[in-house]
């Protein structure tokens, strides 16, 4: 059998493409690729433990450059939130709401794996369509949110409809007695977006702690 | 544990030598008891390798960096980020240290010091230097791509349409690639394969075949992107290097570049495909379209060495888990040779550039790295490639403070894998005579359906002598007594059912067929009256059974054992019809082969002619032949394999679908072949021919 050599592009293409690599928006996963420009906000300020793992300074995907970004692009640039990242991309949630302003509360990939298995993670971004909408929804508040009005709140609704409370104590902000703030109020188009380091929701715990699957 | 060994030993000391000469040498005398001394820092893609003089009753080893401008002021906080420990390297008198997680262009200083016990030692004097940007000149076309991860600083990995965006660059401006897409994933992306050569790579797939290449499995699990960023540098280099090694590298083979089989997962970030199937157990069932693009590949471009890329989440693993296949029905000498590429070259190696390659499993390891056949390490096993695992320790770990930054975390395991990848290019530049005759004895071993099969379960993996550079090998993982088969069958008989029946076990609830799946092995069937015979004297005979007996653990179907018709003496003419099959038998007489009638046989001695014309199938393997053995007008299967025929061999007029085989045969005797449908094919084992070979067995 012969393979279907892939259509080539004449040379200008290729260089076009080429180009493309260097300095335009070009994916189907909303991925920006020089990063934001950072004179369209003023300089935001991110607080939390983690913060330091995450672009800071002029880094491609600091703070301040994702400001100007629409929320589901800004996720992008935040390398501890690819799970996340993915959910939100295929649930299609983000794009249904619309530009009534949201808050993120975003768990990190570590929450992730602490969280589902492998199977059970796959299942949920295959299979169980309205199971991942709900899970994403447990996560998002309608309205702007900052942590410290979260925090003086005491309570939030998350998009499924569940109450949390938010509580401080010193320095940590936690959701429903399991999710602490571990950088908190980056900023895109419309939006505030809290890492945190649990997975919220109904869904059970599958993990089973090993946390390595053979390859 | 093979042959040219010391040679090479020395070669890559000299090697080492030659590339140390821009090191930059710290003070020689110890200024303080316990001080580490003779600090050198060389620079590698991505890495720089600490070396130094080992401290007398050192525990282990604390590696600081510090950021420094040019005039070597710091510009950052000094910080330790790295370990050594005795376990990390086979060779203690002359420790390294890779670092990495850096940015790469970057300028520092290090220092190192030793602990005994938890007692720190005084540092060493620092050694200072710019790293190595990433890799090439930013004005010289093709050089100057970049990947979204490189220009990003490693906050994204390279999306799918950047990849196709890159790789379309890639083929376009440079002459040694070629881009071919070997299938789609479910959801219609594109599964490429840079193949690479030089000046330009051959232009089929029996003619990279006929190369020895090696294949590089980027990215099978979407989670575990590490690997595939990797590859997509190492495309670059090898696509536009002017050095010397590169061009060496592939003016003698062809470099075979899977990026992303798993597109949909990659886009995902989901360890499956977009059926939530796991493709590294599917290799050999081939249910996903994925695996069996990929398993066609290796039919079509029969790579000899492989390394498929994963991520690895124990954090007290090495930087490096490898592991070779294991599965009992591989052929011993692949085993062998895989286990020298790991243990031979990539511990030695590592041990000269600081990496920390360990047997999967390591510290902890549980129960991974079994003999599963689904796996691709193994299935390539059973397909006598030499190959091995790869993981990249997920996280930092104890000996990798410094990787709470992502960007640095992704780093570290990026630049690990290209330094892998790159040294496998090396390993199999300097031992394809090993690998190529580990193959060929693979296939001959396999084709001789000798010894018993086992459904599942491993050769165990001896623990590598102390200093380990790992802490336990992987588990035993013996077979089952009721999972082995001492008395192998001849061939399975396949019912039209079992054969051509429609299937649910793919996506949607549509499956390949049974035949579509064994053609994409590249497996030989014969059919007669009876129905359809997959004999077992075939390169692969070790997965043949896994896949088609009804002991199989993860099988495709309930295959009826078939065994020899005739053992021992015969003498006098035979003639046959309907499906024979001789399996330590001599013959003496005339042997014939009635027109639609199969043959098939192993250890036999035949004293008299074979002549088939118009037969299902002549399969012969390990056998002697005293006469003329004349295959005409064959319609399903041929194949000569470790025959010694005294006598002339003609083969012409086949009709069959799939190639004549004519490998490793001794002929005294001309070789002829003449008008086959498809031209015969050696599998890159050659014959040795005392006559005259003609027509299209001239270079075989």
């Amino acid at each position: 059998m012969t393979y279907p050599r892939i259509r080539n592009p004449r040379r200008a293409g290729a260089l076009l493409a080429a180009a493309l690599l260097l300095t335009t928006t070009a994916c189907t996963s909303g991925n920006h690729n020089t990063g934001p420009d950072p004179s369209l906000a003023a300089a935001v300020h991110v607080t939390g433990p983690l913060c330091d793992a995450l672009p800071t300074g002029s880094e491609p995907g600091n703070p301040t450059a994702l400001a100007g970004l629409p929320a589901g692009e800004a996720l992008t640039w935040m390398p501890t939130l690819t799970t996340f990242e993915a959910a939100v991309r295929t649930s299609g949630v983000l794009d249904e709401h619309g530009t009534d302003g949201l808050t993120l509360l975003a768990p990190t990939d570590d929450a992730f794996v602490k969280k589902f298995s492998d199977d059970t993670w796959d299942t949920l971004m295959t299979r169980d369509h309205e199971k991942l909408r709900t899970l994403v929804k447990a996560h998002l508040i309608a309205g702007t949110h900052s942590l410290d009005q979260l925090a003086a709140a005491g309570t939030t609704t998350t998009l499924d409809g569940t109450t949390l409370t938010v509580t401080r104590t010193g320095d940590t902000t936690r959701f429903a007695d399991t999710a602490d703030a571990v950088c908190a109020d980056y900023q895109a188009k419309g939006t505030r977006i809290h890492i945190i380091n649990a997975v919220l929701g109904p869904l059970p715990t599958t993990a089973d702690g090993t946390g390595h699957r053979a390859h | 544990m093979r042959r040219h060994r010391a040679v090479l030993i020395a070669l890559s000391t000299l090697l080492a030598a030659s590339l140390a000469t821009i090191a930059t040498p710290a003070n020689a005398q110890a200024a303080e008891p316990n001080q580490v001394t003779n600090l050198t820092v060389r620079q590698g893609d991505g890495y720089a390798t600490l070396a130094w003089k080992p401290v007398e009753g050192a525990t282990d080893y604390q590696i600081e960096r510090t950021p420094v401008d040019a005039a070597g002021n710091p510009t950052g906080t000094p910080t330790v980020v790295g370990i050594w420990r005795p376990n990390r390297q086979i060779n203690q008198e002359s420790p390294t240290f890779a670092d990495a997680g850096f940015n790469p262009g970057d300028r520092f200083q290090w220092r190192v010091r030793a602990r005994i016990g938890t007692a720190e030692q005084p540092y060493s004097e620092p050694v200072a230097d710019t790293t190595t940007a990433p890799w090439g000149d930013p004005n010289v076309p093709g050089q100057q791509l970049r990947t979204q991860w490189e220009t990003t600083h490693a906050a994204q990995y390279t999306s799918d349409t950047n990849e196709y965006a890159y790789t379309a660059a890639i083929d376009e401006l440079s002459d040694r690639v070629r881009v071919v897409e070997i299938g789609r994933t479910v959801r219609d992306r594109p599964i490429n394969m840079f193949v690479i050569g030089y000046p330009t790579p051959p232009a089929t797939p029996e003619a990279v075949a006929a190369t020895s290449p090696v294949a590089v499995n980027c990215n099978v699990h979407g989670n575990e992107p590490g690997d595939r960023e990797a590859c997509l540098i190492m495309a670059r280099q090898l696509a536009f290097s002017t050095d010397q090694r590169v061009i060496d590298l592939l003016s003698h083979t062809t470099v075979l570049i899977i990026p992303t089989i798993n597109g949909d997962g990659r886009a995902a970030n989901t360890r499956g495909n977009s059926t939530g199937q796991d493709l590294n157990r599917d290799y050999s069932l081939i249910r996903q379209p994925e695996t069996a693009a990929y398993v066609k590949m290796v039919r079509d471009y029969r790579p000899v060495a492989g390394y498929d890329g994963h991520e690895y989440g124990n954090s007290r693993a090495g930087d490096l888990p490898m592991l070779p296949p294991r599965h009992q029905n591989v052929a011993q000498p692949i085993f062998d040779e895989s286990m020298d590429m790991i243990e031979g070259h990539m511990y030695r190696e590592g041990a000269q550039d600081g990496w920390w390659p360990c047997p999967y499993g390591c510290e902890g390891g549980g129960s991974v790295g079994l003999g599963e056949e689904t796996i691709l390490r193994n299935t390539l096993g059973l397909k006598n490639v030499v190959n091995s695992l790869l993981e990249l320790r997920s996280s930092g770990g104890q000996t990798r403070p410094d990787e709470g930054n992502t960007a640095n975390n992704r780093r570290r395991k990026t630049f690990s894998a290209l330094w892998t990848f790159q040294q496998f290019l090396d390993y199999h530049r300097a031992n394809l005579t090993d690998i190529t005759q580990a193959r060929a004895e693979g296939i001959t071993l396999q084709a001789s359906n000798t010894g018993r099969l086992v459904f599942r379960g491993s050769r165990p993996i001896p623990a590598h002598p102390a200093p380990h550079p790992g802490d336990s090998p992987p588990p035993v993982d013996a077979p089952r007594p009721e999972l082995i088969l001492d008395n192998a069958p001849c061939a399975y008989l396949l019912t039209e059912e079992q054969y051509h029946g429609a299937r649910t076990d793919g996506p949607g609830g549509v499956g390949a067929t049974v035949a579509e799946r064994i053609a994409a092995h590249g497996w030989k069937v014969i059919k007669t009256a009876n129905g359809y015979y997959v004999p077992l004297n075939q390169p692969e005979r070790g997965l043949i059974p896994l896949l088609l007996d009804g002991q199989g653990v993860e099988k495709l179907t309930d295959g009826q054992r078939i065994y020899p018709t005739l053992t021992g003496r015969h003498t006098g003419p035979l003639t046959i019809t309907g499906f024979a099959c001789l399996d330590d038998a001599t013959v003496t007489g005339p042997v014939t082969v009635r027109p639609g009638a199969a043959l098939v046989a192993t250890g036999t001695t035949f004293t008299g002619p074979v002549n088939a014309s118009g037969a299902a199938g002549v399969m012969l393997a390990d056998s002697k032949v005293t006469g003329p053995v004349r295959v005409t007008g064959t319609t399903d299967a041929v194949s000569l394999i470790d025959l010694t025929v005294t006598g002339p061999v003609d083969l012409s007029a086949n009709r069959t679908g799939t190639a004549p085989l004519l490998v490793g045969n001794t002929v005294t005797g001309p070789l002829a072949c003449a008008g086959n449908t498809t031209a015969p094919s050696n599998l890159e084992v050659s014959n040795r021919v005392s006559g005259p070979r003609a027509g299209q067995c001239a270079t075989l």
